[in-house]
């Protein structure tokens, strides 16, 4: 593997580039994480922040460049994809959990067929998980029998459950009412501070203030600005970072 | 390295592709071969040659003229006439029954409601070709000649149903034959009939016209054609112990054309039914509160929008019934399948019958498929402003 | 089926019935028009099937022949032959057994209880085998009895059981085929599929009986009854394909990606994520394929096969009871109707009570 690489670094996204048919999507992105690093990424829609955290764990396949992840390079080798996935954890705008299962089997089956962990031990980390996500008590519902909030929480504690050294999450709580974004908020924060490597999509700059090193804003497939929060908020130079934020701050 | 290679994503697709498209035209290909030596070794020489040859057997039905001496491609093309006449009066004889019947299951009259769906339930859970021997064998179990029954000049016999035909050459018959037809779908094809931005009276004017112009025409073209010396209308007779003149109707037809009738007619009820459920009852209500009659209602809101959604289904269904048909063979009903099946008893040009076979069905599904795409495309309602 | 039931005139009654029936002339013109045919209809089958009818056999073919109704003797001399065709005499308690073996089978895996994929595939497989060695023998001390003689309801039954059981296996694989990512596989699958279903199943049975023997060699050529039903099995697929690619497509993509991310391969993603949650939403159109199949299988009569249809025909076609076959059709058709309404009534409640669910 690259050796210029250090064994603290996550993920290293070298000149990455992506292409939907003729649309440049991503133009030669450049972004290092560090082990226990928490970034969080904003911008306005459309500007392919949620593509570039989907390639991390290749939801989408990069056109260009070099992804490395926890020391393996992401490329075409069905392998490197696997072991990749199972060090990666993701969490999704609309929760995704699986419907058919209750909340309980939807923690468990990952482990079980995935890492081949014993039933009871997978289910001991499930029972865990959502003892931390703060709904120990739902676990044999179904998704559907539960509220939005709850059920992205359950979806945290689905990726935990793999004990993943990364986390990825994409826009956790756009698809929330207003009064649910805190718990799934406090959950994510809770996380932060217990050192998890984490990436974030997301427009919640009170959720950046209080968890992140390092918050980049893109726009038009490009990173235009990247710095710790305190910086970010109080002293941007970028005119295009300055309007977004008066637009997601304003009111 | 292949298990290294075998890693990668983009070789494996690609010898993934490969493999599978490969082993199947290879087993096509393996199929086709021992086919040939085998039809070989019985001195069957593959190729189409045969098409052309005379084919040494008779059909029971035919709406051409045919004769042992004629060739294959004759009796390939008689096929498929009988299977399209079959299959457009079976059509046309199950949408009208299925009209009915879905009527009545839509209508408020509770029992209306019942009939209809006693109907529905009882012949739409009976297989097509027991209905199919049930009514051969009925009809084959009439009354000899001497025996017939008798009604308005028709004969119902066991040896099939004789009704009097105009003393015309057939040139002339099918002539008149298509005018009628024609007067019928230019209408409804230049969709005139349907817009209200006429006047009703002009609509019905037009629509008479057209109607006497046509029928004035068939009339005319039936005289012209008039076989001499003989009188207008051929009645069946007795002679003897056979029937003499009048067009038979060969029980095979009738038993294939009454199952496909009532069976069809039962699906297409059902289709009927969902295609009024489908409309809102906002569009009646609104209908109604404008102050338009009931009937009018009927014809200018509930019927046009119900038709548009059940088109699609019923043209899945025709396609369907088209292939029916092909139960001919059951009852000795000569339809395309059933002279493609003799074909290869006789001349044993299995792989050949087989294909063209193939093609004709893909021909006929597929023309019936651009036809309703056209109504449908013609009839769809610009934008969806009448949907959720 | 519900009656209407005429109750005792009470105060009310009267303005209820003319509302419901006799609002409008037209209404009442209806309403008489409906309940003319109704009861005219009635009496004549009920006249026909029960009060005119001839049940024994005692008077033999001649008087039963002779009587102005339905003549059911003819089942009661022959309908061991419908049910069980050619099948050895004494032998044919193990027939009666095998079709009562399907039903069962057919009834548990409407249960809900049964819905895995695991616990249904066990109820068919042993289903099957029981059916097999019932009616196959030679082990057990039952005499052997080979498929040739096999007939009746007993046939059309093992058609149909075989037919789904090949047929739903290889529905599901074309329906991965023709949804995969790889543009030649699913063209190519598609391609077969469309062909398939282009073509009427007569002439897909007449093709795999009598045109392929010539195209196989000899040693995979196998006898023909189960040549035909993997001819039907194909047939059933190519529809059943279409079924659960649609339930499939009703799967939203994020269930997918949700397993790709938590590391799950290919063959985890479908069997535990896609193909539950697409066959739940593929089930009442799969059940009314079900009731689609089974009548059709009543077409292997054409290409020769001894089920219940040829053996009906057989029936009343020879000697003293050529004059009873309306009433050996009408046995028939109860027999296909009792197992295709049951079928489809239970599709219909399954079709409510999943939109209840979904509310």
């Amino acid at each position: 593997m690259n050796s210029t690489q250090s064994i603290g670094t996550a993920v290293h996204i070298d000149n990455l580039d992506k292409y939907y048919g003729s649309f440049h999507a991503l133009r030669k992105i450049n972004l290092s994480v560090k082990r226990g690093e928490r970034i969080v990424i904003c911008g306005p829609s459309g500007s392919g922040k949620s593509t570039m955290i989907r390639c991390i764990n290749r939801l989408e396949q990069h056109n260009g460049g070099r992804i490395t992840v926890l020391g393996t390079e992401l490329n075409d080798d069905v392998g490197n994809i696997d072991e990749i996935r199972r060090e990666v954890g993701m969490v999704f705008q609309h929760f995704n959990l699986f419907p058919h299962m209750t909340v309980l089997e939807n923690c468990m089956i990952a482990p079980m067929i995935v890492r081949k962990r014993p039933r009871a031990e997978a289910e001991a980390t499930a029972r865990r998980y959502l003892e931390k996500v703060r709904i120990p008590e739902q676990a044999m519902k179904f998704p559907g029998q539960l509220s939005g909030g709850q059920q992205q929480r359950v979806a945290i504690a689905r990726a935990l459950c793999m004990q993943p050294q990364i986390m990825l999450f994409d826009e956790p709580t756009s698809a929330l009412d207003p009064e649910m974004i805190a718990e799934v908020l406090d959950v994510m924060v809770t996380l932060a501070s217990e050192g998890m490597t984490m990436i974030c999509v997301t427009h919640e700059m009170g959720f950046a203030r209080r968890a992140a090193d390092r918050v980049i804003f893109m726009d038009g497939g490009e990173i235009v600005e990247e710095a710790p929060p305190e910086e970010f908020f109080t002293s941007c130079g970028n005119e295009r970072t300055r309007q977004f934020l008066s637009q997601v701050l304003g009111h | 390295m292949m298990v290294s290679l075998l890693r990668y994503q983009r070789v494996r697709n690609t010898l993934l592709q490969v493999l599978y498209v490969g082993s199947l035209a290879a087993l096509v290909l393996a199929c086709a071969l021992i086919a040939r030596q085998n039809l070989a070794q019985q001195g069957i020489t593959s190729g189409f040659d045969f098409l052309f040859k005379s084919t040494g057997w008779d059909v029971s039905f035919s709406l051409l003229p045919a004769a042992p001496t004629d060739p294959y491609w004759w009796y390939f093309l008689i096929g498929v006439i009988n299977t399209l006449f079959l299959g457009s009066v079976g059509l046309m004889l199950a949408t009208i029954v299925g009209t009915i019947i879905g009527l009545a299951r839509t209508s408020s009259n509770e029992l209306a409601q019942l009939l209809g769906r006693t109907y529905v339930d009882i012949f739409r859970n009976i297989p097509l070709i027991l209905q199919v021997f049930f009514w051969y064998a009925v009809i084959t179990h009439l009354p000899t000649p001497r025996a017939a029954h008798q009604a308005l000049g028709m004969l119902l016999t066991s040896r099939g149903l004789y009704v009097p035909i105009p003393n015309v050459g057939g040139v002339a018959f099918a002539a008149a034959i298509l005018t009628v037809i024609a007067a019928i779908a230019l209408p409804v094809w230049l969709g005139r009939t349907s817009r209200l931005s006429q006047p009703l009276g002009e609509r019905l004017g037009i629509q008479l016209t057209a109607a006497a112009t046509a029928l004035t025409t068939a009339a005319v073209i039936l005289a012209l054609g008039r076989l001499p010396d003989l009188p207008l209308l051929d009645f069946p007779a007795l002679q003897g112990l056979n029937l003499k003149g009048g067009l038979r109707i060969p029980p095979e037809f009738s038993a294939l054309a009454v199952a496909i009738a009532i069976y069809g007619g039962s699906y297409i009820a059902e289709i009927v039914r969902g295609g009024f459920k489908a409309v809102g009852k906002g569009q009646m209500e609104a209908a109604l509160s404008l102050g338009l009659s009931p009937w009018r209602v009927f014809t200018l809101v509930r019927l046009p929008l119900a038709l548009r959604a059940m088109l699609p289904i019923l043209a899945n269904q025709y396609v369907w019934l088209m292939k029916a048909t092909t139960m001919g063979i059951a009852v000795g009903f000569t339809d395309f399948f059933m002279i493609v099946a003799l074909t290869i008893n006789h001349s044993g040009q299995t792989l050949e019958a087989i294909g063209i076979l193939m093609a004709g069905f893909l021909v006929i599904n597929l023309s019936l498929a651009a036809v309703f795409n056209r109504i449908n495309k013609a009839i769809a309602l610009k934008g969806n402003q009448l949907r959720g | 089926m519900e009656m209407v039931v005429v109750a005792p005139p009470a105060p009310g009654r009267i303005e209820d019935l003319r509302r419901r029936f006799f609002a409008t002339p037209l209404q009442a013109l209806l309403s008489l028009a409906s309940l003319a045919i109704m009861v005219f209809v009635l009496w004549k089958l009920l006249n026909w099937a029960v009060f005119s009818a001839v049940f024994t056999t005692a008077g033999g073919p001649e008087a039963c022949q002779a009587a102005a109704g339905a003549c059911w003797s003819v089942i009661a001399a022959r309908w061991r032959i419908i049910l069980f065709g050619l099948y050895p005499f004494e032998e044919q308690w193990r027939s009666a057994l095998a079709c009562v073996t399907v039903v069962v089978m057919t009834a548990l895996s409407c249960m809900p209880a049964f819905w895995t994929g695991r616990r249904i595939a066990l109820v068919w497989g042993t289903g099957a085998a029981l059916y097999y060695v019932l009616m196959k023998g030679g082990v057990l001390g039952l005499p052997y009895v080979g498929e040739e003689a096999w007939g009746g309801l007993a046939l059309t039954l093992f058609i149909f059981v075989t037919t789904c059981l090949i047929g739903f296996p290889l529905a599901i694989c074309l329906a991965l085929l023709r949804r995969s990512e790889l543009p030649w596989i699913s063209r190519t699958t598609g391609l077969i599929i469309d062909a398939v279903r282009s073509l009427p199943l007569i002439s897909i049975l007449f093709t795999f009986a009598v045109v392929l023997p010539f195209a196989l060699p000899q040693w995979l050529q196998g006898d023909k009854l189960y040549r035909v039903i993997i001819g039907s099995a194909l047939f059933f697929s190519a529809y059943q394909a279409e079924i659960v690619r649609g339930g499939m497509q009703g799967v939203p993509k994020g269930q997918e990606e949700a397993a790709m991310a938590l590391g799950m391969s290919y063959w985890q993603r479908i069997g535990r994520i896609l193909l539950p949650q697409a066959m739940r939403n593929a089930l009442p159109a799969t059940i009314n394929q079900f009731v689609i199949s089974f009548k059709e299988t009543s077409l292997v009569v054409i290409v020769g096969f001894f089920e219940i249809l040829a053996s009906g025909n057989a029936a009343y076609g020879t000697g003293e009871w050529r004059f009873a076959y309306v009433e050996v059709y009408a046995f028939i058709a109860f027999i296909y109707f009792v197992f295709v309404f049951s079928l489809s009534r239970y599709g219909a409640f399954l079709e409510r009570r999943m939109s209840v669910g979904e509310r």
